[in-house]
């Protein structure tokens, strides 16, 4: 297990904040455990409790507020302007990616596209993302094995999704959502120059 | 008012247990569908691909289909002998309707080889499938005849309780907020009622979509918008998970106080946390299609607001609600109370890891790995299951016998939340590496180590299953020695 990653990823930050969250759940369990063993009349004891919960709703109403306003704006839906410098076309189709720089100027299903793609690193490039079937899920992950960012690939749509590559290297693009029989199979790999 | 004689109370006893007893069959039988996925994933057990994705449908919706039935099952007796008489032939034509639907699920499945997933998104079992057209016809007519079943159940005890209490909003608790004298509500029928209401959209959408799905099985030139057929799909799902939970809240509400000796009385706040629960319940299901990036943007926002609000009802009034209820009681942690403790703790911790998770900004690396199973099924198992079980209880103890000691039960009990929580944490451990979800095994992936990842924690998972099964065993000797006591006591 020393494989696991323990660098500083979303996904660790993710746990990270589930733990903390988790152990404050379980501290307040052990406390109410152990506080059913005294007596208190009823209403003073929920008096107590309804003190500590006013508390507890302005507190939680802030962090929620706060943690919307914060994450809200990092969203990864495309913006109102934003420009691409590259633009890669990527079709599923079960169980394999047809993927193809620029954009597509036929249909998904008659797309020719290949299981690779090279794109350049520190600019920014606009996948466009589709199905020739059925739902995909387009997901790129890391040589380390992070899930850095995914679309969803859908039949009938096209979904837009920028990403810029820090660094040069190999990317490696699984599918995120069910497809069918060799879904666990249905992968790429992205060559960032 | 109608009075509810003891024969009566008899009859409905009967049909609880009746539910009780085919939940008990069916509950290690879909964990242990889910064991071999797990095995499969760890490369212990190889299992063909239809073959595993079979079992996992089965396991998704059996597990999905069973638990809203016993906690739907639990609400109608509470209400049934507590509050209003309900109809008997109501309870049984729904018992019978949704055992047929799921021995016909099971076919479809186990047999027929449908694999299209528990929420089988469009136009997935029309395109490269590899089961036969006829066995997506079947699953999908066996889902309709449970949605059915589950429907007209639903239908009946809100019309029993509205007659009760004299109209609809009076269920909601809307005479709270006029002014004036009105009957005292019981916060189980408060709670029943914001439970149910949703699942009445959730079963007619439910079938609608399984209507379009039969259409195109038989007109196979006729298709849909996959991304209509997808905000169906989670509105469906996502509500029938979520009512299952607050069914299983009601009985919290409705039975703590015998043990605390606490009235858990409804009053405005209650009143309109329980109505603001309502909306979240409604909307919270767009946080699944976050990553559809053609939803509007401003419905996406939205899917995270109402997901983030829910958990401000959710703790301020009811988790608060049941310390209240303790804090200071007196009152001895038998097993009864044990499980709602524990089943509370399961619902926060699922629940937060599930707000971190309809953050956006964290769904972009989260979703569907193994994250998202990790916190349903914290919810699930570590959450309504424990209530499922402090019910059963309960139910096999009677009245008396349950305030008395059960230490088998409670050895149960331990083994069966040790066990969880460990597998639960290979879950976590999995999706923050990435490990993606519904993947029969991970040999594929190139990317680091989450193959090794993957399959190691895999193989943890089953060792925690074990646990679990073992304690289900203990908590099983325990709930039939307390059923086989009473009956001789009876006799």
């Amino acid at each position: 297990m020393s494989s696991i990653t323990i660098l500083m990823t979303l996904q660790n930050l993710a746990g990270i904040l589930t733990l903390a969250g988790a152990t404050i759940v379980v501290a307040v369990v052990i406390f109410v455990l152990l506080s059913a063993s005294e007596e208190e009349d009823k209403d003073t004891a929920k008096h107590k409790v309804y003190a500590v919960r006013t508390k507890y709703f302005a507190i939680l109403t802030l962090v929620l507020v706060a943690g919307l306003i914060i994450s809200l704006r990092l969203v990864p839906y495309p913006r109102a302007g934003s420009v691409a410098d590259e633009t890669v076309t990527i079709v599923g189709v079960q169980w394999f990616w047809r993927m193809g720089n620029g954009e597509m100027t036929t249909g998904p299903v008659e797309f020719v596209g290949s299981n690779e793609v090279t794109v350049p690193s520190q600019k920014n490039i606009k996948f466009v993302v589709t199905s020739a079937d059925v739902n995909h899920g387009f997901g790129i992950y890391d040589s380390k094995g992070s899930l850095l960012t995914q679309t969803q690939a859908m039949p009938q749509y096209k979904n837009l999704l920028y990403y810029k590559f820090d660094n040069p290297g190999e990317y490696y693009v699984v599918c995120m959502e069910y497809c069918g029989q060799t879904h666990s199979y249905m992968v790429g790999k992205i060559h960032v120059q | 008012m109608s009075t509810i004689d003891q024969v009566e109370k008899k009859k409905e006893r009967k049909l609880v247990l009746t539910w009780a007893v085919t939940f008990l069959i069916v509950f290690p039988l879909l964990i242990i569908l889910g064991l071999f996925m797990r095995l499969n994933q760890g490369r212990v057990v190889e299992l063909d691909y239809t073959q595993f994705y079979a079992f996992m449908t089965m396991h998704g919706l059996g597990m999905a289909g069973v638990l809203f039935s016993i906690a739907f099952a639990g609400l109608w007796y509470l209400i049934s002998t507590r509050i209003t008489k309900l109809n008997l032939g109501v309870g049984y034509f729904v018992y019978v309707l949704v055992l047929l639907g799921f021995l016909g699920l099971a076919y479809g499945t186990m047999i027929g080889n449908f694999a299209a997933g528990w929420y089988m998104l469009y136009p997935l079992p029309f395109k490269g499938a590899s089961w036969a057209v006829s066995s997506t016809q079947i699953s999908s007519v066996s889902l309709i005849v449970m949605g059915v079943a589950w429907l007209v159940g639903i239908l009946h005890l809100l019309y029993a309780l509205a007659k009760r209490y004299g109209g609809f909003f009076n269920l909601l608790g809307w005479q709270y907020l006029r002014k004036g004298e009105h009957e005292k509500l019981p916060a189980l029928v408060l709670v029943a009622t914001i439970a149910l209401v949703p699942g009445i959209f959730a079963f007619l959408v439910g079938a609608v979509m399984l209507i379009m799905f039969l259409l195109q099985s038989f007109e196979p030139t006729l298709s849909f918008d996959p991304l209509l057929l997808k905000n169906m799909t989670f509105f469906f799902g996502h509500m029938l998970v979520n009512i299952t939970l607050y069914c299983g809240v009601g009985w919290v509400y409705g039975l703590l106080p015998e043990f605390t000796k606490r009235e858990w009385k409804v009053d405005k706040v209650v009143v309109y946390s329980w109505n603001a629960t309502f909306f979240f319940i409604i909307f919270a299901y767009l946080h699944h299609l976050y990553m559809d990036f053609a939803q509007p943007t401003s419905v996406q926002y939205l899917g995270q607001i109402f997901s983030y609000g829910s958990a401000i009802p959710a703790t301020a009034v009811t988790m608060f609600g049941v310390i209240a209820q303790v804090y200071h009681s007196k009152m001895k942690w038998t097993i009864f109370p044990l499980t709602v403790l524990f089943g509370m703790m399961g619902w926060a911790i699922g629940g937060f890891a599930a707000i971190v998770d309809t953050t956006i900004a964290f769904n972009t690396g989260l979703h569907n790995t193994l994250w998202v199973p990790a916190h349903f099924h914290t919810y699930m198992l570590m959450g309504i299951v424990l209530f499922i079980f402090g019910f059963l209880f309960y139910l096999f103890s009677g009245e008396e016998g349950i305030h008395q000691e059960n230490k088998l039960g409670k050895v149960g009990f331990w083994l069966f939340v040790v066990g969880a929580y460990g597998f639960l944490t290979m879950f976590y451990l999995s999706g923050i590496n990435g490990v993606p979800r519904r993947f029969a095994d991970y040999q594929g992936i190139e990317a680091g180590q989450v193959k090794e990842i993957g399959a190691q924690l895999a193989r943890y998972a089953a060792m925690f299953i074990y646990v679990v099964l073992l304690g289900l065993l203990v908590m099983y000797w325990s709930l039939f020695t307390k059923l086989l006591k009473r009956k001789e006591a009876s006799a």
